[in-house]
């Protein structure tokens, strides 16, 4: 038996009853009260109506987790499939919405305690609270400590709780049956209760949370291609029938008027039918009525006891992709839990606990809640779309797309006719998550999204304003993604090399991206459908297996575009490059267009360091780096010490200076700082050119910085002649840095002019001229004074 | 070896079963055991099991701690091997793992406490020094020395 075999010990019995405890809690106990008062016996169809959404989401989730079963459940799969931003939302909704379920079930278990206990309202400092809630207080803290310090509950206590939950259900339902009498259900409809009907919806919905709590077990499912559906589904169709025929006969056997905003009406309604059975001349009353209460305590106790544990699922999810920090699952030494997301959880619950009644905090859970489910049936439609590689679940949803589209609409249509405080205290938390995500998560999160990545690899047939929004919430985080735009099959070899040996030393990425050419009367479209995209597999399998030789992730695209060479700025714009390594040849990426103009604002707003390498062939053996200092060159240097560690090779530095004391003074402290101090170092004076062209000739690779912004612009036009680089005979790299540009110019600006302005770089230098031709070349080995200062 | 009988195999030392909770615990369990220069080290993490309820933490999380061990020890014992049981009784699971292994003894180390924390983290000793059928080493702890 594998690991992953021996990790899987729940059997179907197991997954069926945590979706029934975690459901059958508060929901048919507690809010049988406020339904009736609202919805008179439509009560009984909102709890069918809420079960029948629920189910919708159900076959959804049961899809996802056959082909994901991976820990964190609804906010793994939204996560996945719509990308961080979402799936920070999913993951603080179903989070919260956990939370305020916990609250509410602790809530109704103390309304239960009271109902044995009987105390009043309790006066604490300023604020006064109900026995209900003192006492749910209490009951929160036992069920925290019981998670914190990991108190085994045995899998047979947990099927004896959830067995005698039904067996008292049912005991109850039969009683009812024989004193039922249907004319109490009339009228089916008073007035004014119809309109009453989605509104009581909503807020019995928190009802049918437990379900997706399975799905966040899912890996410690035994057969999980089987038993998972089995228990999502099942435990939602059992838990509808019996909340649907549990309140009819509620209704139809006792009045209307003893269940009306009574949080224990089923208590009182037990008392009332069981009374009318003696034995021995005992009144049974007490019985029924003791039975039901045990009940209402078991129940809501497994239910807040399964949504702590969950809630801690979610986080060690969230924390896996980096959206919270994985500090919060720290697994205590001693108790083997992961303590401080229970203890957060924990103190969530406590003030909920205190700010919320009943109803508010019901409501809060089946909002949140819907929103998650909501997202839950547009990420299944996602995968399905994108056609996603390793995607093959064991279940799969029929009738799709209405199962998944009905499950989105009727989440998020039932939201509508929730309160609006609520609604308005939810779309709050929604806001907050997602500027959580922007300001907080998005820097460290690296996963990114199905969705992301479809719509990027569309980028041009699609609306801009989609792909632009899509670019600016992808993840940054701390991944060093190193893209090299391929079209040469010649040149890939050692693009991807160079690129390979990048990512192993920064610990990163290879984003190889095939940028196919489609000429412009040729409708990307059509292009896609004559099988551009096949022909660029190739070139694509072949970069995937270059890289990998390196051990490095290896990440491939297929980009169809008009304009080749203004593809490859987007592309890295839009692929999160830290770093792009791109070939320059006769025919590495074609021309760029025949706007000049264009070419220069793109590439003078560089949206990531670029590495440009004229091939001559890859031999990084005898490194040359020309440097004159500055913050221009410590990307030719750091490039130079990530080849020299990786195939180890010779560094020589040169260093062109009048005075060649002060020179070979500036060369070793240049040369300490960048790393490279056990380099040889060169000091020369006179013509930088011809200095450069001497010392290649024992050199098989030049790196050479671009101190200016805009050389590589002119460069691939071709108005950058820079004789050296053609005289020389080894291999050639040309280093520029990325323009930064901060977080507002991310996130609502495009314009290149806008940031060439905020760089600050003088319109002056940006001239085509032969002085600033002359004055680049300075720079990279220029004179020592006019440098080092910067 | 997995035979106890054999004159040979009778070296207490001979084949350490080293059960470590994280990677805390592993290298001071390790440490504590490397004056002693056993031959053969085997490191075994058990996941805990609900068997029939979630577990306390992830499977993935679990697996993280129990490499994360494993680590732990070969920084002390570089050659030393590891094995992982996923098991609802841990020290049922141990003494499962020093047959599965052929283990010569179970060296572990008290992790201290009071007796307060030691039931609520259901502290172990009692179980595995009363009910093993390998000799049990407890090894020292750091600070009962003086």
């Amino acid at each position: 038996m594998s690991d992953e075999e021996l990790a899987k010990d729940l059997g179907p019995l197991a997954a069926l009853t945590i979706g029934i405890g975690t459901m059958i809690g508060a929901g048919i106990f507690v809010l049988p009260g406020t339904a009736v008062a609202r919805a008179g016996p439509l009560a009984a169809f909102t709890f069918v109506l809420g079960g029948v959404i629920a189910l919708f989401t159900a076959l959804s989730a049961s899809e996802l987790g056959t082909a994901m079963p991976k820990s964190g459940g609804a906010y793994f799969y939204v996560n996945r499939a719509l990308g961080p931003m979402f799936g920070s939302v999913a993951g603080w909704a179903n989070w919260l919405g956990l939370a305020f379920a916990s609250a509410f079930y602790m809530y109704g278990f103390g309304e239960y305690v009271n109902a044995l206990v009987g105390l009043g309202p309790v006066g604490l400092g300023p604020v006064t609270l109900e026995a209900a809630q003192v006492i749910g207080l209490a009951g929160a803290l036992l069920f925290i400590a019981v998670n914190y310090f990991g108190a085994k509950e045995t899998g047979g206590l947990q099927i004896v709780i959830v067995m005698s939950l039904l067996g008292i259900l049912a005991v109850f339902t039969v009683v009812g049956l024989l004193n039922a009498d249907m004319e109490s259900l009339r009228p089916i409809a008073p007035p004014g209760t119809t309109s009453q009907v989605l509104p009581v919806t909503g807020i019995i919905f928190v009802s049918y949370l437990g379900f997706v709590q399975i799905t966040s077990v899912a890996e410690e499912i035994k057969d999980p291609g089987r038993n998972l559906p089995l228990a999502v589904l099942g435990s939602v169709v059992i838990v509808t029938v019996v909340y649907a025929l549990f309140l009819v006969v509620l209704l139809a056997a006792v009045p209307n008027e003893l269940v009306a905003n009574n949080e224990t009406a089923v208590v009182d309604a037990a008392r009332l039918l069981f009374g009318n059975y003696q034995v021995f001349g005992f009144s049974l009353g007490a019985v029924g009525a003791g039975m039901l209460l045990i009940g209402g305590l078991l129940a809501t106790a497994s239910s807040a006891n399964a949504s702590i544990l969950s809630s801690s699922r979610i986080n060690f999810a969230m924390g896996r992709e980096k959206i919270v920090t994985p500090k919060l699952n720290e697994i205590h030494d001693r108790f083997g839990t992961p303590y401080k997301s229970i203890a957060l959880t924990g103190a969530l619950i406590l003030v909920f606990l205190v700010a919320g009644g009943v109803e508010s905090l019901s409501t809060m859970g089946s909002v949140l809640h819907l929103i998650v489910y909501g997202l839950l049936n547009l990420a299944l439609i996602v995968m399905r779309e994108s056609e996603v590689e390793g995607y093959d679940p064991d279940f799969e949803v029929p009738f799709y797309p209405f199962v998944p589209i009905i499950g989105t609409l009727s989440s998020f249509a039932l939201i509508a006719y929730i309160e609006p405080t609520i609604i308005l205290i939810s779309f709050g938390l929604v806001a907050f998550a997602v500027l959580w995500y922007l300001l907080y998560a998005r820097g460290k999160v690296e996963a990114r999204g199905v969705l992301g990545a479809w719509i990027l690899d569309r980028s041009d047939e699609l609306p801009k304003a989609a792909v632009s929004a899509a670019t600016s919430v992808q993840p940054s985080g701390d991944d060093y993604r190193v893209m090299v735009p391929l079209a040469n099959p010649a040149t890939e070899e050692h693009l991807i090399t160079l690129a390979s040996a990048i990512a192993k030393q920064r610990n990163g990425t290879v984003v190889a991206v095939n940028i196919a050419n489609v000429p412009d009367q040729t409708s990307l479209e059509a292009a896609r459908d004559r099988g551009a995209h096949e022909a660029a597999h190739d070139l694509l399998d072949k970069a995937r297996e270059d890289a990998e030789t390196f051990g490095v992730d290896v990440e491939t695209h297929v980009v169809l575009s008009h304009r080749v060479f203004e593809e490859v700025f987007d592309a890295a714009r839009t692929y999160g490059a830290d770093i792009t390594v791109m070939g320059w040849g006769e025919d590495s990426h074609g021309s760029p267009g025949r706007a000049e103009t264009a070419v220069d604002e793109l590439a003078h707003s560089l949206p990531s360091d670029f590495l440009v390498f004229r091939d001559r062939g890859f031999d990084p053996s005898r490194i040359l780096v020309p440097t004159a200092g500055g913050p221009a060159s410590d990307l030719s240097g750091a490039v130079a010490k990530m080849l020299q560690t990786e195939f180890d090779g010779e560094v020589t530095l040169l260093h062109v200076a009048d005075d060649e004391a002060a020179g070979r003074r500036f060369l070793m402290g240049w040369a300490a700082e960048h790393d490279l101090a056990d380099a040889t170092l060169r000091v020369e004076s006179g013509d930088i050119e011809a200095s450069i062209d001497r010392a290649a000739q024992d050199a098989t690779m030049l790196i050479i910085g671009a101190t200016q912004k805009g050389l590589l612009s002119r460069l691939v036009s071709g108005s950058l002649v820079l004789q050296v680089l053609e005289d020389v005979e080894c291999s050639v790299l040309l280093a520029e840095k990325r323009d930064d540009r901060g977080i507002w110019a991310r996130l609502f600006g495009s314009g290149a002019r806008a940031n060439v302005k905020g760089d600050g770089v003088s319109p002056a230098t940006e001239e085509d001229d032969s002085g600033a031709v002359s004055e680049q070349l300075r720079g990279d080995g220029g004179v020592t004074d006019a440098e080092v200062d910067e | 070896m997995t035979s106890t009988d054999h004159p040979e195999d009778r070296n207490l030392l001979g084949h350490v079963l080293l059960p470590v909770a994280n990677d805390e615990d592993a290298l001071a369990t390790a440490q504590a055991l490397e004056p002693y220069g056993p031959e053969r080290v085997t490191a075994l993490h058990v996941v805990e099991k609900g068997e029939g309820v979630p577990d306390k933490t992830p499977v993935e999380q679990s697996e993280e701690l129990a490499a994360q061990s494993y680590d732990a020890v070969r920084t002390v014992f570089p050659d030393a091997d590891d094995h992982t049981a996923y098991a609802r009784d841990v020290v049922g699971a141990i003494f499962d793992s020093v047959d599965e292994v052929g283990a010569t003894a179970i060296a572990y180390q008290s992790r201290g406490g009071n007796r307060l924390v030691q039931f609520l983290s259901g502290d172990l000793s009692m179980k595995l020094v009363t009910k093993s059928h390998v000799p049990v080493i407890a090894l020292p702890r750091e600070e009962s020395t003086e």
